[in-house]
């Protein structure tokens, strides 16, 4: 099937407008093309007939009066046979048949030509009734009168007319072919057959027309609409006219500017609290660095100070580096927020990492590792270890020891099956589990479910932080908990999926690694 | 070299330079400080410290650009102070020329035994020398000569060289040497590793765009081929 017969196919579905204007505009103009040209053929119809039958009828008349009515009571079949023969030759175009009586009961026939026309081609009906003789009254001067007949023999109509002499004359009967004038109608119907037919076809047409001018600016409007939801704002219509439908492309116009403005109005917004946020952790780091050098000046003389200073100084200490990772958290968050997030990638043995994260936070005694050393994928390795010590210290926090951190790589989700192979790191406690209702909540920037737990020392920001530096590498995080042998909830589980090999998502984001792209292949 | 490593500290912000001239002076390091870049200038041609300590936002010319004039005329090694540690300051900052870089909010000791490592690349620790084609390693007088001149090497680029050469023909991964010429940890930032081959590959190879000596092995990491 070609593009354009598909489109036409398209665009007169059952139920397009389209179609529904062209079914109602050809039935309207068929039913008044059907109904006028009914009634012209039916008047034309009864005219012509009329004519014609009177002609026949008054000249078959007034050759009975003059012909018939003047031969003798008991004409000889002879005489019958030259009168109606006579009666044919004046050129009137029907035939004549003459009965009479020779004797009482002794019925002789006369016709002008036997071979076209014989007393059985006459119906009995009229037969009867041109037989039949009427009581002569005032109103009804004679006793027998005309009667008339269409009828059809093979196929071709014929008129039948009879009447009988007054006084026991012979009895007249004429046909005449009325082949010729149903001829002229037949040529007349199949005109006006043609004629509905174009009035039909004009009707479809201009009901095409007229579809095209409706639904044109329609089509507009829901192209320009399909546009405006896929995020073009700056999608406007053309306004011409002002019928119904330049109202609406007016509306749509105006809505599709408020909608323009308050989105941009709301990135404004957005943009100038995250420029905020930004400006903000960056201005808080001049004085953190001169803080943060200084401190361990101070936490050295610790043991020396004045045992009422000492915890002063402590607090400080302490209170420094909280803040120092709280303003960490927050530029990182900023940076995710901006897209200004980069991958730096290198080939990372995970086992390895792994044992190199959690040795660096002295959790070695407090977590077990399950994993094959050789797993090596190509990621960014200061986010894995972000993710990492998040995930791992969030587990040590609030759930309980030991915690399990398993490493396995699996083929990606992907259909057919050809998806990436991904890596999967598992971070399971065994703490109380996560509440349900907390559940869905657990990467949410300072969500606390700290009502029921002890205020911790994070930021608030680590799990989002973990999260984000998954979704930079293409990989997700997954939050859950897991049940023992009797359904109970015996612990949180944490799984991170990461592709092995980042380097697509790398380059996607337009930075790519220069490490391994060496000049020298 | 001197017994007590002589530092200079080039930051514009009053509080940094105080408090990291006070926590660097624990630590047991003499410390010169410059408030731009123009003044750092001045004083490294007066005072020839062992190492300078870099900010990277500078008013008047920026630490990368004093980074650069540095490089023109000196080998000394520098360590630059950035504001982040995943941005294009820390590409361009190694591209200008820096052994190494911190990140700020900078804990004094982490600062500290970044100092150190980059000063122990300079120290001599064997007495052969080897030759690779055209260029000739003298770890004695921890001198490279190429065709008989003498290359004028970071001791970061000198470091990195010797351990390439230590084992040639023996592919060895970013974090390895890392951990051997940095000195970092297990999160060793690999682009340090690209930055200093390249500019080692800049002085070193006959044609710096086609490697002979220093090859890249895909996915793993640096080889010194020994030339046939």
């Amino acid at each position: 099937m070609t593009k354009g017969n598909r489109g036409a196919f398209a665009r007169l579905r059952l139920s397009s407008l389209r179609l529904r204007l062209v079914v109602v505009f050809a039935l309207v103009a068929l039913t008044a093309a059907v109904s006028a040209s009914g009634i012209a053929y039916w008047l034309n119809r009864e005219a012509v007939l009329k004519r014609t039958q009177d002609s026949a009828l008054n000249d078959f008349r007034g050759e009975m009066q003059n012909r018939v009515a003047t031969l003798p009571l008991r004409p000889t079949q002879e005489d019958l046979r030259r009168t109606s023969e006579e009666m044919t030759e004046n050129g009137s175009g029907y035939q004549v048949l003459l009965l009479g009586e020779r004797a009482a009961g002794k019925p002789i026939v006369g016709a002008s030509d036997p071979d076209v026309f014989t007393l059985a081609d006459v119906p009995v009906a009229l037969r009867e009734a041109v037989g039949t003789r009427r009581p002569v009254t005032d109103a009804n001067p004679y006793a027998y009168h005309l009667f008339w007949q269409r009828t059809e023999r093979g196929g071709t109509p014929y008129l039948v007319g009879g009447t009988r002499i007054d006084g026991g004359g012979p009895t007249g009967y004429m046909f005449k072919s009325l082949a010729a004038e149903k001829a002229d109608l037949n040529s007349l119907s199949w005109s006006l057959g043609i004629a509905t037919g174009l009035a039909v076809i004009g009707s479809v047409l201009l009901a095409q027309v007229a579809a095209s001018t409706v639904l044109r600016p329609v089509r507009r409007l829901g192209e320009a609409a399909r546009q405006l939801g896929e995020g073009k704002l700056d999608t406007r219509l053309r306004v011409s006219g002002a019928d119904e439908l330049s109202d609406l492309s007016r509306t749509f116009n105006s809505a599709a500017e408020n909608l323009q403005k308050k989105v941009a109005d709301m990135s404004a917004r957005e943009e100038s609290s995250r420029r905020f946020v930004a400006d903000m952790s960056h201005e808080l780091r001049t004085p953190l660095t001169a803080l943060t050098a200084v401190t361990e000046v101070l936490e050295d003389e610790q043991d020396s100070l004045d045992p009422m200073i000492a915890p002063a100084v402590a607090l400080v200490v302490s209170e420094t580096r909280r803040l120092n990772n709280l303003v960490e958290n927050l530029m990182e968050v900023t940076r995710f927020d901006a897209g200004t997030a980069r991958l730096v990638l290198d080939d990372v043995d995970i086992a390895d990492q792994i044992t190199a994260c959690i040795d660096a936070r002295a959790w070695l005694d407090a977590v077990d590792l399950d994993a094959e050393r050789g797993i090596v994928c190509r990621l960014d390795p200061r986010r894995l270890d972000v993710i990492l010590a998040n995930l791992i210290g969030n587990a040590l926090k609030h759930g309980g020891s030991p915690v399990r951190v398993s490493v396995r790589t699996e083929q990606g989700a992907a259909e057919d099956g050809s998806g990436e192979e991904e890596l999967v790191v598992a971070v399971r406690d065994h703490g109380p589990g996560i509440p349900g209702e907390v559940l869905p909540h657990v990467f949410d920037r300072f969500y606390k479910a700290s009502a029921q737990r002890p205020r911790s020392d994070g930021s608030g920001l680590g799990l989002s932080i973990a999260m984000e530096n998954a979704l930079i590498h293409g990989g997700t995080i997954s939050a859950a908990n897991s049940t023992g042998e009797d359904g109970a909830v015996d612990g949180a589980v944490f799984v991170l999926r990461l592709p092995r090999d980042a380097s697509a998502v790398a380059r996607a984001l337009g930075t790519g690694s220069r490490q391994g792209e060496g000049t020298d292949e | 070299m001197a017994p007590v490593p002589f530092l200079l500290l080039i930051e514009d912000d009053d509080a940094i330079r105080t408090a990291l001239e006070l926590s660097l002076s624990r630590q047991g390091h003499r410390v010169a400080t410059a408030a731009s870049g123009e003044d750092g200038l001045l004083l490294l041609k007066e005072q020839r410290p062992d190492l300078i300590v870099l900010d990277v936002m500078l008013p008047g010319i920026d630490g990368f650009e004093v980074c650069r004039r540095i490089r023109r005329t000196d080998q000394l090694p520098i360590i630059l102070l950035t504001a982040r540690s995943d941005d294009i300051d820390v590409v361009v900052g190694l591209e200008s020329g820096a052994d190494d870089y911190v990140v700020k909010p900078v804990q004094g000791r982490v600062l500290d035994a970044r100092i150190r490592a980059v000063l122990r690349r300079g120290e001599r620790e064997s007495t052969d020398s080897a030759t690779y084609g055209s260029l000739v390693i003298d770890r004695a007088a921890m001198t490279v000569t190429k065709n008989g001149l003498d290359l004028q090497l970071t001791p970061t680029e000198l470091r990195l060289l010797l351990e390439l050469s230590r084992r040639p023909g023996q592919a060895l991964s970013r974090q390895q040497l890392l951990r051997l010429v940095w000195e970092h940890d297990y999160l060793g930032d690999s682009r340090l590793v690209d930055a200093c081959v390249q500019r080692l590959r800049a002085k070193v190879e006959d044609v710096p765009s086609s490697p002979t000596l220093i090859r890249t092995v895909r996915g793993v990491g640096y080889r010194l081929d020994v030339p046939a």
